[in-house]
């Protein structure tokens, strides 16, 4: 009983944090129709800009985000503008998946050549301490991971919900020609919108960089059960994908029970398959999933 | 060399000698290259060297037979690293567990894996763009994971030592050789199925998907049956590949076999030699996978030569998107006479065109 509670338990922080990174996703695709590959490349960056601080300094590695969050806005906006907006919109969706995953690769190798191959892992002083939760053992910085995660998507939400920034930006995502219309800068909301999703992976890199063992080619293990996340929740859909990553995020920390973590990880898989086969546009998504 | 992008604008301009001499160019340098091909192991280039052509043709037969796909229809699959791996592994599997002779394997584990990839196909393939490149990745981040768990059958992380097909007397040398007009031989069919296909009502259906999938439904194309089809023909050639790559190197490894830079070599050589023309991929696999083999023999273990094939990636998909091929054809154009914008073809003679069009036309259907 006390192993099913701290697995439920584990799942929701775990969800959380997915929640966070495939909010950012989401918001790619929303303002662009881009499949962002190189998120979890960007993550995995953050995360040694966190270990590379602390270890550094000695600082605490939390404190990384205060340069980290807006140099991934600018790098963010960047990628946009002098990236992405040079392809063709015929066949942007295609290549622009290409163009990511060439940033990717481009990451994951610089990193393996500054940083070299070895794993890493940030030694904090609550490291080992941990909390009673319902008869539940549940490490400190998971919670601290959780908490920036939540912290982190609930201004996301107040954002989008309460700005004039996020007025437009949703407006660009729900239809980028109308929104032109009525006056929203769409260019520049798109490279915006781009800069806040790479925020977002700032955050999420150094929650993870808290309680995780890292290197260069983790990323790969993360950009798979996000992408799943996002085409289960809908592509396109905030909380489609929030929902969608919470769900899968708990059943995956469930599923380690019996069947071990290697083969629980095939249920972002089989779950991905079976949304293509049933309902290809999600469980959350709107009309653009089909059509991307 | 007909290819997919020739247009009716270069064969109405110019004059006859210019465009067969044209012609005769491009014919003597695909024979030129196919003999350079076939006397390269006569030259005594040495065991090393030896194994590198290996290599790049294996290359070229996994980048080809990735083309069927993203050349015809302009699905960009970056997971076809898993049908390599799973023709490599079902090779391997059943000669060491079922006993069957090496060869048979070869061509019953290519036959298994485009069974396998009809289910595959029908899902990835009922949703289009992005959410088709998601699930061609997350097939090969399954199919690692698989390979991995299940080591009771695949020898998980330890490997799986394929015996080799030639006996105890073949050397190395010998087998290096072999396996090069082998490979050779595979990317001659494959080369010659693309072109059928190419030259058919099929392709042109495929075609019609690629530039705009919406109209060529419209127009009565039945669009998911020619996408599945070309599909498992991609499947089953890519195992091919896989497959004879396992029998020559003799160990798979599920790391490598299952790698999402394989699949990403195959859509970057396709990219680089052009996805629309025949000889494109192969091409594009002799650049990048002298590229490839040059930096690991240079760099060795660091993980430079993924920053190298990252910028290289970016650099082809932002700046030329269409290959080399393409971009060389457009080079040769420039020596015609140039293209006028008006038609210098009276009225009758476009209708005689016509009147011979539509005569082919019912004559064929």
């Amino acid at each position: 009983m006390d192993l099913l509670v701290q697995s439920l338990i584990l799942g929701l922080l775990l969800g959380g944090l997915y929640a966070l990174l495939a909010a950012g996703l989401t918001l790619y695709f929303g303002v662009m129709r881009v499949v962002m590959i190189a998120h979890s490349a960007f993550l995995i960056l953050a995360a040694y800009l966190a270990w590379w601080f602390s270890s550094s300094t000695g600082l605490d590695p939390l404190l990384s985000l205060v340069f980290t969050v807006p140099a991934f806005f600018v790098l963010g906006v960047l990628v946009q503008r002098v990236l992405i907006a040079r392809l063709k919109p015929a066949t942007l969706t295609m290549m622009s998946v290409l163009l990511t995953f060439a940033i990717a690769l481009t990451i994951e190798g610089l990193l393996g050549f500054v940083f070299s191959g070895t794993q890493r892992r940030i030694q904090l002083p609550y490291s080992g301490a941990s909390l009673e939760v319902f008869g539940a053992r549940i490490a400190v910085v998971k919670l601290i991971a959780f908490a920036l995660a939540a912290v982190a998507l609930a201004v996301l939400y107040v954002v989008l919900k309460a700005t004039r920034f996020g007025q437009s930006l949703r407006a660009t995502i729900q239809n980028s020609e109308a929104a032109a219309l009525v006056g929203i800068d769409t260019k520049k909301v798109a490279g915006y919108g781009f800069g806040v999703g790479l925020a977002t992976a700032a955050v999420g890199g150094t929650a993870l960089s808290l309680d995780a063992t890292i290197y260069p080619s983790l990323h790969w293990h993360w950009i798979g059960p996000l992408m799943a996340i996002i085409v289960v929740g809908g592509l396109g859909s905030v909380p489609g994908a929030a929902a969608a990553a919470m769900v899968l995020g708990v059943s995956q920390s469930l599923l380690q029970i019996p069947m071990g973590t290697t083969w629980a990880q095939t249920i972002f898989y089989i779950v991905l398959f079976a949304t293509l086969v049933f309902r290809p546009h999600g469980f959350f998504g709107g009309r653009l999933a089909q059509r991307f | 060399m007909r290819n997919a992008s020739d247009t009716a604008t270069t064969s109405a301009s110019g004059s006859p000698t210019v465009v067969r001499v044209i012609r005769g160019v491009q014919v003597l340098a695909v024979v030129a290259a196919a003999i350079g091909v076939l006397v390269f192991p006569q030259t005594g280039p040495g065991p090393f060297i030896m194994s590198v052509g290996v290599v790049i043709l294996s290359y070229a037969c996994m980048a080809t037979g990735w083309n069927f796909v993203g050349g015809f229809t302009g699905y960009i699959s970056l997971g076809h690293a898993a049908f390599t791996g799973l023709g490599g592994y079902l090779v391997g599997l059943l000669i060491l567990r079922a006993d069957v002779p090496s060869w048979i394997a070869l061509v019953l584990a290519a036959v298994i894996v485009a069974v396998l990839s009809i289910p595959i196909g029908f899902a990835s393939l009922r949703v289009r763009g992005a959410s088709f490149v998601i699930m061609s990745l997350a097939l090969v981040l399954i199919m690692l994971l698989i390979f991995q768990s299940w080591s009771d059958v695949t020898g998980g992380s330890n490997g799986l030592r394929v015996p080799r097909p030639f006996g105890p007397e073949v050397l190395r040398p010998e087998q290096h050789e072999r396996f090069y007009y082998l490979h050779v031989l595979l990317l001659v069919i494959m080369l010659v199925a693309w072109w059928a296909i190419d030259r058919s009502r099929f392709g042109a259906g495929l075609k019609a998907i690629r530039e705009d999938e919406d109209k060529a439904q419209s127009l009565g194309i039945p669009t998911f049956g020619y996408k599945l089809s070309v599909y498992v023909i991609s499947a089953f050639f890519t195992a091919l590949a896989g497959g004879l790559y396992a029998l020559w190197f003799g160990f798979l490894d599920p790391i490598f076999q299952f790698s999402i830079l394989t699949g990403s070599y195959m859509v970057l050589m396709s990219l680089l030699g052009g996805i629309r023309s025949l000889f494109g991929p192969a091409l594009g696999a002799a650049i990048v996978g002298y590229a490839i083999e040059f930096f690991k023999a240079q760099y060795g273990d660091t993980q430079f030569h993924l920053v190298a094939l990252g910028l290289l990636l970016g650099l082809v998909v932002l700046f030329m998107p269409e290959g080399i091929l393409p971009s060389l054809g457009r080079l040769l154009d420039r020596l015609r006479p140039s293209a006028t914008s008006i038609r210098e073809e009276s009225a009758e003679e476009l209708a005689n065109k016509r009147a011979v069009l539509v005569g082919d036309n019912g004559g064929a259907s």
